[in-house]
């Protein structure tokens, strides 16, 4: 399964990947399982009108009292969220600054393969694992609202685990390129982290404060979160992240095919 | 025909750091290059730039006749490179790893790997992460030489090696030569590449002092020579000869220090009735240690 510097980078994953779909579909799972004794609690909305507006509004708390909201407030606006976030970022960051720290980078370079070319397999590769783990989110979604009744759509758990998937895409191609353009994992992991850290507040501050809600639009938690993310439709909003995730790789892939290797 | 290697007026800047000040440098096809010279000299920066890793700051490189910034991919799938500090997959086997970048590379018979791995005493078999230094060092020749290119370029190769798979190596290299390719390789021990190039330059702070074929170096070099004579030897005849540097006896016997020639020696000596001539091969290291001494006045 090493033929290709995309299914080498597939294979290199393949741990992981494993490893995080336990953790997602547990997740998941155990979350639906909370539901039916928060379903039947006798107050729910006297419970929740106490919370303060902003809050509500982040969370979709109002949204709470059925199955599709529940998780949507308990798991898809923070958990997994901040689980695909630390997949893509560390997943990323390793790909190139990773393989050109430890060294094993500098034999592959001096191959017939490009830094472009490697830079886009890699890219490819983190992709791929994206999916696989969109998808396993996905499905326990789907698994779990079949063991607890909580009435989420096919279409409606696929457009949940795309938005994670893409916000994971986003962030990771980010590092990827971050790690591209200067070698360095320290900063492969610092700027995404960074970036998302900021994005989140905007994101947040926007629905607190007047004055930032024109910049709403701008924060890839706003586009990936808002309306759901477990909703009926397809929000034309993901076309940015996919755009921003191109993007970042595309400006990444010049600046590498120049730049000094780095030794170690 | 092209050179295989030609440098001008190579420089590379680290920052404020000069690391290679104007390197010339034309290497044809078919030579064992030995590129010598002490720590922090330089020589893994222009490996790196030949090899396509690092950009010139000025000046220019070329490789086979392709420019090591412009056409850089067409020159790496002809270039075999084996780093200063080789590092393989840890969790793949040498068999796994060398596959790996054979199929990256195309056009890799596998039969010569596993011959190659064979003469090497390598066992593909083994994880890499478990090799031991010598080993994985194994695996980056192997890896360096499997797409039999027509350059092979070595950063300090025999690091970690025991002497009899040295041996081996070297004999690799002869191979490559004689099929046609040409190696460069560098050293800071100048015995290493003594046994094997044909020529040998050498660098101090990112400048080449010299560079000079193997034969001419050896020409110049101090050699040491015992002389054992019928009757007692002519000291005073002998230390007269041009050339001759350290003249001292033990019995019928002078040992002599000789630079270049020592013809003429011989020629003098013979009529007092030579009876036994013992020369012992020049020492390179004498010359070596006499570049980096004359550069250090200088500077
Ligand atoms: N990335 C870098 N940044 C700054 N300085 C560097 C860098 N790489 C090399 N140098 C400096 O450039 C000079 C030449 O280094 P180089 O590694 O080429 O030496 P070398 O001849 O290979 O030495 P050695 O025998 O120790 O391997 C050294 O002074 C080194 O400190
Ligand atoms: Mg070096």
């Amino acid at each position: 399964m090493t033929a290709y510097v995309f299914t080498k980078t597939l294979r290199d994953q393949r741990r992981a990947l494993i490893a995080w779909s336990i953790g997602v579909t547990a997740l998941v799972v155990v979350e639906g399982a909370l539901w039916p004794s928060v379903r039947d609690m006798p107050n729910l909305d006297e419970f929740l009108a106490g919370y303060p507006d902003a809050l509500k509004e982040a969370f979709n708390l109002a949204a709470m009292t059925t199955g599709t909201g529940f998780l949507n407030a308990e798991l898809y606006t923070l958990v997994l969220p901040i689980l695909f976030l630390v997949f893509g970022i560390s997943r990323g960051a390793r790909l190139v600054a990773g393989e050109e720290e430890s060294g094993t980078l500098e034999v592959v370079l001096v191959t017939p393969v490009s830094t472009t070319r490697l830079l886009l397999e890699k890219a490819a590769g983190l992709l791929t694992a994206l999916c696989l783990l969109g998808a396993v989110a996905g499905v326990s979604t789907l698994i779990a609202s079949a063991l607890f009744s909580m009435g989420v759509s096919p279409a409606g758990a696929a457009v949940g685990a795309l938005s994670m998937m893409l916000l994971g895409l986003e962030y990771g191609f980010l590092a990827l390129a971050v790690g591209a353009m200067t070698g360095r994992r320290s900063l492969a992991v610092g700027v995404p982290s960074v970036a998302a850290v900021a994005a989140y507040v905007l994101y947040v501050g926007g629905l607190m404060v007047d004055s930032l809600s024109g910049w709403l639009a701008w924060s890839p938690f706003h586009q990936a979160l808002s309306e759901g993310p477990i909703a009926s439709g397809l929000p034309f909003r993901y076309a940015w992240m996919v755009l921003a995730a191109v993007v970042v790789v595309a400006v990444a892939a010049p600046v590498f095919a120049r730049r000094d290797i780095r030794a170690t | 025909m092209h050179p295989v290697v030609e440098t001008q007026g190579l420089t590379k800047r680290f920052g404020p750091h000069l690391a290679l000040d104007g390197i010339d440098l034309s290497i044809a096809a078919g030579e064992i290059f030995g590129y010598l010279g002490p720590n922090g000299a330089g020589k893994t920066t222009t490996i790196r730039i030949l090899a396509g890793l690092l950009q010139p700051s000025a000046g220019r490189a070329a490789v086979l006749g392709l420019d090591v910034v412009r056409q850089r991919d067409l020159m790496q799938a002809r270039l075999g490179y084996l780093p200063g500090n080789f590092v393989g997959y840890d969790d793949l086997s040498g068999e796994q790893y060398l596959r790996y970048l054979a199929n990256l590379r195309g056009g890799v018979e596998w039969h010569v790997v596993v011959t190659m791995a064979k003469r090497l005493d390598l066992d593909l078999g083994r994880r890499i992460g478990v090799l031991s230094h010598g080993n994985r060092q194994k695996v980056g020749i192997v890896q360096a030489l499997m797409h039999h290119p027509e350059l092979v370029i070595l950063d300090e190769p025999t690091t970690g090696l025991d002497p009899i798979i040295q041996r081996e190596f070297l004999g690799l290299l002869a191979d490559v030569r004689d099929a046609g390719g040409t190696v460069f390789l560098s050293s800071h021990i100048l015995s290493e590449v003594e046994a094997v190039a044909d020529r040998v330059g050498i660098i101090r702070d990112g400048r080449l002092v010299v560079v000079e074929s193997v034969e001419r170096l050896k020409h110049r070099a101090v050699r040491r020579m015992d002389l054992t004579f019928v009757g007692a030897p002519p000291l005073e005849v002998l230390s007269s000869v041009a050339g001759v540097r350290e003249v001292t006896s033990s019995g019928s016997t002078a040992h002599l220090a000789v630079e270049g020639s020592t013809a003429k020696l011989l020629a003098v000596a013979a009529p007092h009735g030579i009876e036994q001539i013992v020369t012992h091969e020049p020492d390179l290291e004498e010359i070596f240690l006499a570049y980096y001494e004359r550069t250090d006045r200088l500077a």
